[in-house]
Protein backbone atom coordinates (compact mmCIF):
# COMPACT_ATOMS: atom_id res chain seq x y z
CA UNK A 1 0.00 0.00 0.00
CA UNK A 2 2.11 3.35 -1.12
CA UNK A 3 -0.76 5.55 -1.71
CA UNK A 4 -3.25 6.44 1.16
CA UNK A 5 -7.02 5.52 0.57
CA UNK A 6 -9.48 7.82 1.47
CA UNK A 7 -13.01 7.82 1.93
CA UNK A 8 -15.27 10.38 3.09
CA UNK A 9 -18.82 10.11 4.61
CA UNK A 10 -21.45 13.16 5.14
CA UNK A 11 -23.83 12.52 7.74
CA UNK A 12 -26.69 14.66 9.66
CA UNK A 13 -26.23 15.89 13.12
CA UNK A 14 -28.56 13.09 14.31
CA UNK A 15 -28.10 9.75 16.35
CA UNK A 16 -29.77 7.81 13.94
CA UNK A 17 -26.64 8.88 11.54
CA UNK A 18 -24.81 6.03 14.06
CA UNK A 19 -26.22 3.53 11.76
CA UNK A 20 -25.29 4.70 8.77
CA UNK A 21 -21.88 5.30 10.17
CA UNK A 22 -21.59 2.01 11.70
CA UNK A 23 -21.84 -0.19 8.47
CA UNK A 24 -20.13 2.15 6.41
CA UNK A 25 -16.85 1.91 8.78
CA UNK A 26 -18.13 -2.37 8.74
CA UNK A 27 -17.26 -2.01 4.80
CA UNK A 28 -14.20 -0.25 5.50
CA UNK A 29 -12.78 -2.24 7.39
CA UNK A 30 -13.74 -5.12 5.04
CA UNK A 31 -12.69 -3.76 1.97
CA UNK A 32 -9.40 -1.95 3.81
CA UNK A 33 -7.83 -5.10 4.99
CA UNK A 34 -8.36 -4.12 8.50
CA UNK A 35 -8.20 -7.30 11.31
CA UNK A 36 -11.70 -7.37 12.96
CA UNK A 37 -10.43 -6.63 16.52
CA UNK A 38 -10.04 -2.96 14.85
CA UNK A 39 -13.37 -2.77 14.36
CA UNK A 40 -15.29 -2.19 18.29
CA UNK A 41 -12.43 0.56 19.16
CA UNK A 42 -13.06 2.32 16.16
CA UNK A 43 -16.73 2.36 15.91
CA UNK A 44 -16.69 3.48 19.69
CA UNK A 45 -14.64 6.04 19.68
CA UNK A 46 -16.16 7.73 16.09
CA UNK A 47 -19.45 7.24 18.48
CA UNK A 48 -18.23 8.75 21.02
CA UNK A 49 -16.74 11.72 19.28
CA UNK A 50 -20.23 11.95 16.61
CA UNK A 51 -22.29 11.76 19.60
CA UNK A 52 -20.69 14.61 21.50
CA UNK A 53 -20.80 16.63 18.15
CA UNK A 54 -24.54 16.31 17.81
CA UNK A 55 -25.15 16.66 21.27
CA UNK A 56 -23.17 19.78 22.41
CA UNK A 57 -22.08 21.65 19.66
CA UNK A 58 -25.06 23.46 18.34
CA UNK A 59 -27.09 25.57 20.37
CA UNK A 60 -30.24 25.47 18.07
CA UNK A 61 -31.92 22.46 15.95
CA UNK A 62 -31.25 23.22 12.49
CA UNK A 63 -29.52 20.81 10.76
CA UNK A 64 -25.77 20.32 9.73
CA UNK A 65 -23.81 18.35 7.75
CA UNK A 66 -20.84 16.79 10.00
CA UNK A 67 -18.11 15.07 7.77
CA UNK A 68 -16.08 11.86 8.34
CA UNK A 69 -13.12 10.59 6.47
CA UNK A 70 -11.33 7.58 6.49
CA UNK A 71 -7.79 7.62 5.57
CA UNK A 72 -6.09 4.29 5.19
CA UNK A 73 -2.24 4.09 5.26
CA UNK A 74 0.45 1.51 5.46
CA UNK A 75 0.41 1.19 8.93
CA UNK A 76 -2.63 2.95 10.50
CA UNK A 77 -6.26 4.23 9.63
CA UNK A 78 -7.20 8.27 10.67
CA UNK A 79 -10.54 9.42 11.47
CA UNK A 80 -11.18 13.17 11.18
CA UNK A 81 -14.70 14.12 11.80
CA UNK A 82 -15.41 18.13 10.80
CA UNK A 83 -18.12 19.80 12.35
CA UNK A 84 -18.95 23.44 12.25
CA UNK A 85 -20.68 23.69 15.41
CA UNK A 86 -18.97 26.28 18.70
CA UNK A 87 -15.48 25.60 19.17
CA UNK A 88 -14.69 22.46 21.42
CA UNK A 89 -11.67 20.77 22.22
CA UNK A 90 -12.29 17.51 23.45
CA UNK A 91 -8.62 16.84 23.95
CA UNK A 92 -8.32 19.07 27.23
CA UNK A 93 -11.33 17.46 28.90
CA UNK A 94 -10.28 16.07 32.26
CA UNK A 95 -9.47 12.55 32.54
CA UNK A 96 -12.30 10.94 35.07
CA UNK A 97 -11.06 8.48 38.13
CA UNK A 98 -11.31 5.39 37.39
CA UNK A 99 -10.30 3.54 40.17
CA UNK A 100 -13.22 5.12 42.57
CA UNK A 101 -15.40 2.54 44.42
CA UNK A 102 -18.98 1.91 43.26
CA UNK A 103 -20.56 4.14 45.79
CA UNK A 104 -18.25 7.36 44.31
CA UNK A 105 -18.34 6.76 40.36
CA UNK A 106 -20.44 9.62 38.99
CA UNK A 107 -22.83 8.38 36.18
CA UNK A 108 -21.58 9.21 32.73
CA UNK A 109 -18.45 11.34 31.52
CA UNK A 110 -16.23 8.49 30.39
CA UNK A 111 -16.79 8.57 26.18
CA UNK A 112 -14.18 11.36 25.73
CA UNK A 113 -11.74 9.15 28.16
CA UNK A 114 -12.21 5.99 26.22
CA UNK A 115 -11.34 7.80 22.37
CA UNK A 116 -8.04 8.59 24.39
CA UNK A 117 -7.74 5.52 25.68
CA UNK A 118 -8.63 3.47 22.27
CA UNK A 119 -6.65 5.20 20.16
CA UNK A 120 -3.22 6.39 19.68
CA UNK A 121 -3.49 9.44 18.97
CA UNK A 122 -6.33 12.16 19.04
CA UNK A 123 -5.80 15.59 17.76
CA UNK A 124 -7.84 18.78 17.85
CA UNK A 125 -7.63 22.23 15.26
CA UNK A 126 -10.09 25.16 15.50
CA UNK A 127 -9.55 26.15 11.22
CA UNK A 128 -11.79 28.29 9.52
CA UNK A 129 -14.72 28.50 11.85
CA UNK A 130 -14.70 24.62 12.29
CA UNK A 131 -14.05 21.69 14.49
CA UNK A 132 -10.89 19.21 13.29
CA UNK A 133 -10.73 15.91 15.55
CA UNK A 134 -8.62 13.45 14.07
CA UNK A 135 -8.09 9.99 15.54
CA UNK A 136 -5.53 7.65 14.34
CA UNK A 137 -4.99 4.39 15.40
CA UNK A 138 -2.22 1.78 14.42
CA UNK A 139 -3.12 -1.42 13.00
CA UNK A 140 -1.28 -4.54 13.16
CA UNK A 141 -1.82 -7.58 11.29
CA UNK B 1 -30.59 -4.74 20.73
CA UNK B 2 -33.07 -7.02 22.70
CA UNK B 3 -32.88 -9.08 26.00
CA UNK B 4 -34.74 -11.96 27.12
CA UNK B 5 -35.25 -12.85 31.07
CA UNK B 6 -35.06 -15.98 31.80
CA UNK B 7 -36.07 -16.65 35.86
CA UNK B 8 -35.87 -19.40 38.27
CA UNK B 9 -36.55 -19.64 42.41
CA UNK B 10 -32.75 -18.34 43.28
CA UNK B 11 -31.87 -15.79 40.18
CA UNK B 12 -32.47 -14.17 37.34
CA UNK B 13 -30.13 -14.83 33.69
CA UNK B 14 -31.14 -11.23 31.68
CA UNK B 15 -29.14 -12.26 28.29
CA UNK B 16 -28.32 -8.80 26.09
CA UNK B 17 -27.75 -9.66 22.55
CA UNK B 18 -26.74 -7.34 19.36
CA UNK B 19 -25.32 -3.63 19.78
CA UNK B 20 -25.65 -1.46 22.77
CA UNK B 21 -24.98 2.32 21.68
CA UNK B 22 -26.41 5.65 22.22
CA UNK B 23 -29.50 4.76 20.47
CA UNK B 24 -30.11 1.73 22.12
CA UNK B 25 -28.97 2.61 25.76
CA UNK B 26 -32.56 4.18 26.89
CA UNK B 27 -34.65 1.26 26.15
CA UNK B 28 -31.77 -0.99 27.39
CA UNK B 29 -31.81 0.93 30.71
CA UNK B 30 -36.06 0.71 30.60
CA UNK B 31 -36.20 -3.25 30.65
CA UNK B 32 -33.26 -3.83 32.44
CA UNK B 33 -34.29 -1.15 35.31
CA UNK B 34 -37.76 -3.33 35.38
CA UNK B 35 -36.07 -6.06 36.28
CA UNK B 36 -34.26 -4.71 38.76
CA UNK B 37 -37.20 -2.95 40.36
CA UNK B 38 -39.81 -6.10 40.00
CA UNK B 39 -37.77 -6.93 43.07
CA UNK B 40 -35.49 -9.36 42.00
CA UNK B 41 -31.66 -9.73 44.14
CA UNK B 42 -29.41 -12.05 42.31
CA UNK B 43 -29.46 -11.29 38.46
CA UNK B 44 -27.28 -12.54 36.24
CA UNK B 45 -26.40 -10.60 32.75
CA UNK B 46 -25.26 -12.70 29.90
CA UNK B 47 -22.78 -10.57 27.23
CA UNK B 48 -22.29 -13.65 25.34
CA UNK B 49 -24.10 -12.45 21.94
CA UNK B 50 -23.48 -8.18 23.47
CA UNK B 51 -20.99 -7.58 20.08
CA UNK B 52 -20.63 -3.66 20.82
CA UNK B 53 -20.63 -1.16 23.85
CA UNK B 54 -20.56 1.88 23.72
CA UNK B 55 -20.28 4.43 26.79
CA UNK B 56 -23.90 5.11 26.92
CA UNK B 57 -24.51 1.18 27.50
CA UNK B 58 -21.55 1.09 30.22
CA UNK B 59 -23.80 4.07 31.89
CA UNK B 60 -26.74 1.55 31.77
CA UNK B 61 -24.06 -1.14 33.69
CA UNK B 62 -23.14 1.34 36.44
CA UNK B 63 -26.68 2.50 36.84
CA UNK B 64 -27.93 -1.01 37.40
CA UNK B 65 -25.13 -2.02 39.57
CA UNK B 66 -25.47 0.97 42.19
CA UNK B 67 -29.28 -0.03 42.13
CA UNK B 68 -28.21 -3.41 43.07
CA UNK B 69 -26.33 -2.25 45.48
CA UNK B 70 -28.73 -0.41 47.16
CA UNK B 71 -30.75 -3.20 48.03
CA UNK B 72 -27.91 -5.50 48.64
CA UNK B 73 -28.22 -7.42 45.88
CA UNK B 74 -26.09 -9.22 43.60
CA UNK B 75 -25.53 -8.29 39.98
CA UNK B 76 -23.10 -10.85 38.23
CA UNK B 77 -21.77 -10.73 34.43
CA UNK B 78 -20.28 -13.56 32.47
CA UNK B 79 -19.70 -14.14 28.88
CA UNK B 80 -18.14 -10.96 28.01
CA UNK B 81 -16.29 -10.90 24.29
CA UNK B 82 -12.85 -9.67 24.28
CA UNK B 83 -13.28 -6.24 22.70
CA UNK B 84 -16.24 -5.57 25.63
CA UNK B 85 -13.72 -6.94 28.36
CA UNK B 86 -11.36 -4.40 26.92
CA UNK B 87 -13.90 -1.16 27.53
CA UNK B 88 -14.48 -2.64 30.97
CA UNK B 89 -10.90 -2.83 31.79
CA UNK B 90 -10.09 0.63 30.54
CA UNK B 91 -13.09 2.08 32.39
CA UNK B 92 -12.18 0.65 35.74
CA UNK B 93 -15.28 -1.20 35.33
CA UNK B 94 -13.26 -4.61 35.98
CA UNK B 95 -13.06 -3.29 39.28
CA UNK B 96 -16.50 -2.67 40.05
CA UNK B 97 -18.37 -5.60 38.58
CA UNK B 98 -18.34 -9.51 39.27
CA UNK B 99 -17.32 -10.88 36.22
CA UNK B 100 -17.88 -14.26 35.28
CA UNK B 101 -16.00 -16.28 32.03
CA UNK B 102 -19.04 -18.35 32.01
CA UNK B 103 -22.44 -18.89 32.59
CA UNK B 104 -21.80 -21.73 34.86
CA UNK B 105 -19.35 -20.00 37.14
CA UNK B 106 -21.56 -17.12 37.49
CA UNK B 107 -24.46 -19.17 38.21
CA UNK B 108 -22.00 -21.16 41.01
CA UNK B 109 -21.08 -17.55 42.30
CA UNK B 110 -24.44 -16.16 42.82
Amino acid sequence: MSKPIKYKLSVSNQLSELGNIHSTLEKLINDWDIPLQFGMPLNLAIEEAFTNVVNYAYHDHEQRLIDIEFVRTENQIEIIITDNGFPYDPTQNADPRTDLPLEERPIGGLGIFLIKKLMDDVQYQRHSDKNILKLTKRITQ
Amino acid sequence: MRISVNSNSTHVIVAIEGRLDTTQSDSFEKQLLEVIESGQTKIILDCKALDYISSSGLRVFLIAQKKMMAVAGKLLLCNLQPGIKEIFEVSGFSMIFSIHPDLETAIAAI
